[in-house]
């Protein structure tokens, strides 16, 4: 029965409308050394409302910019390729998540509030444990819940079952296996892994709860994973699940990291995504 | 009039008033009440001592039990509540579920608090802390009832 299940969650995963296509083609370009700030200007042009969320994005107080950019291709000259493939991902994400999640019971904007949490917790924790910044910690930090989108009504259907498993002590996404048998993590990294995002992605997103069942571990799920725990413990975005998961002893061990330095990445966390979701 | 408390904030209010915080995870939830007087106040406190971001703490104090807990008791004064009549309670402190120390910040929080209050001679009349949930606090200051819902489970404290 739970295969059956799993079955009919898959496929209604495929038939989640894809991010935007105008976003997938940018991030393309934007992987393409060959490419210019022109081409993707004229690409963006077509979808307005991607276009709009980048430059709010960009004007955040999070970058602190000087002055107001009003065009793509000043927001390309100033902000770099890198951070600028950051910022269409993060406008793509808001487009998708900014809205009411059920069966976790997150209202309206909370999951685009959570995202953002955890993508600019686990910049702070790399900086803080001066691990070398790789361009993907932002991204897959960002798209780590993508799962509930898809789960939250299945989760919903059957929240009494998955809260009485997770009543006999496993953690929240082990009780969606049990009853649903797939969870949140794995349909996330599905839907990633069927757009044909890079497997450091889907890999992180796949074992954010998890880290330690990974097939390589790897400092990028382990932020990931330290990172998704600390926001649910401050506040920002816990569901019906609440604090209901297991943090990795082994993954805190590989990062190194100490109780004061996630404390205060704690203490600055709500600022930083203060800055950035004004914007919108 | 409703007010909401926001993470690392703290408000008072008077009769007539409705206090609410959303998703105390391992943050602080004081909620202090003069029933005479009819007034009280909620802190909504995310980490235990100041020291870890002084900076910060001088911006922002009600983010830290240390700091935020002491201003909550003077601002019902200032509004009236004596320190012998006041009703103390705590919520929230909650961990995740395991052993791993780094994530006990609930824990630590807590432990601040009681330090605090121990010092000053104040006692709890009731808490509900610990555990890997996260909380909704209603607190009323017409009659200092003090409502939390987690999930579709609502109780009293």
């Amino acid at each position: 029965m739970k295969q059956g299940r799993k079955r009919e969650i898959i496929s209604k995963m495929k038939s989640f409308p894809s991010m935007s296509g105008i976003a997938a083609k940018v991030l393309k370009l934007l992987d393409d050394p060959n490419s210019s700030a022109g081409q993707v200007e004229q690409l963006l042009k077509q979808d307005p409302s991607l276009t709009a969320n980048l430059l709010k994005l960009t004007n955040s107080a999070y970058f602190g910019l000087p002055s107001k950019i009003g065009s793509v291709r000043h927001a390309i000259t100033l902000m770099g390729w890198k951070k600028i493939t950051k910022l269409v991902m993060a406008a793509c994400v808001n487009s998708i998540t900014d809205r009411q999640i059920l069966g976790y019971g997150l209202p309206p904007g909370v999951l685009w509030e959570h995202s953002v949490a955890v993508s600019v917790t686990a910049e702070g924790l790399m900086r803080e444990l001066k691990i070398p910044e790789g361009d993907e910690i932002f991204t897959a930090a960002l798209l780590h819940d993508l799962g509930k989108l898809i789960l939250g009504a299945f989760v919903e259907e059957e929240l009494d079952e998955i809260e009485k498993a997770a009543g006999n002590g496993i953690p929240f996404q082990m009780a969606e296996q049990e009853v649903l048998g797939t969870d949140h993590a794995e349909i996330g990294a599905l839907m990633l892994e069927s757009w044909s995002f890079p497997s450091k992605l889907v890999n992180a997103v796949r074992w954010h709860h998890d880290p330690d069942s990974a097939p390589e571990t790897s400092s990028t799920i382990d932020i990931v994973h330290v990172a998704n725990v600390l926001c649910l413990m401050i506040g920002i975005g816990a569901g019906v699940e609440g604090l209901h998961y297991e943090p990795s002893v082994s993954a805190t061990k590989r990062l190194g990291i100490k109780p004061t330095q996630l404390e205060l990445i704690a203490s600055q966390t709500l600022q930083w995504v203060k800055e950035l979701t004004d914007a919108f | 009039m409703k007010q909401l408390v926001q993470v690392g904030d703290m408000k008072v209010g008077v009769k007539g008033d409705e206090i609410v915080t959303y998703s105390l995870g391992s943050c602080l939830g004081l909620m202090i009440y003069d029933p005479v007087a009819h007034v009280g106040g909620m802190l909504h406190a995310m980490l235990p001592l100041s020291k870890i971001n002084p900076e910060k703490a001088a911006a922002n104090p009600y983010m830290f039990v240390d700091k935020g807990v002491p201003i909550l008791f003077k601002a019902v004064y200032n509004l009236g509540g004596r320190k012998e009549r006041l009703i103390v309670k705590a919520a929230g402190c909650g961990s995740p579920m395991g052993k791993n120390e780094m994530f006990k910040i609930g824990e630590r929080n807590y432990t601040v608090l009681k330090k605090l209050l121990w010092k000053n001679g104040v006692l709890l009349k009731a808490e509900e802390v610990g555990d890997s949930i996260s909380r909704t606090v209603y607190f009323d200051i017409s009659t200092g009832q003090v409502t939390i819902k987690t999930g579709r489970n609502e109780r009293l404290l």
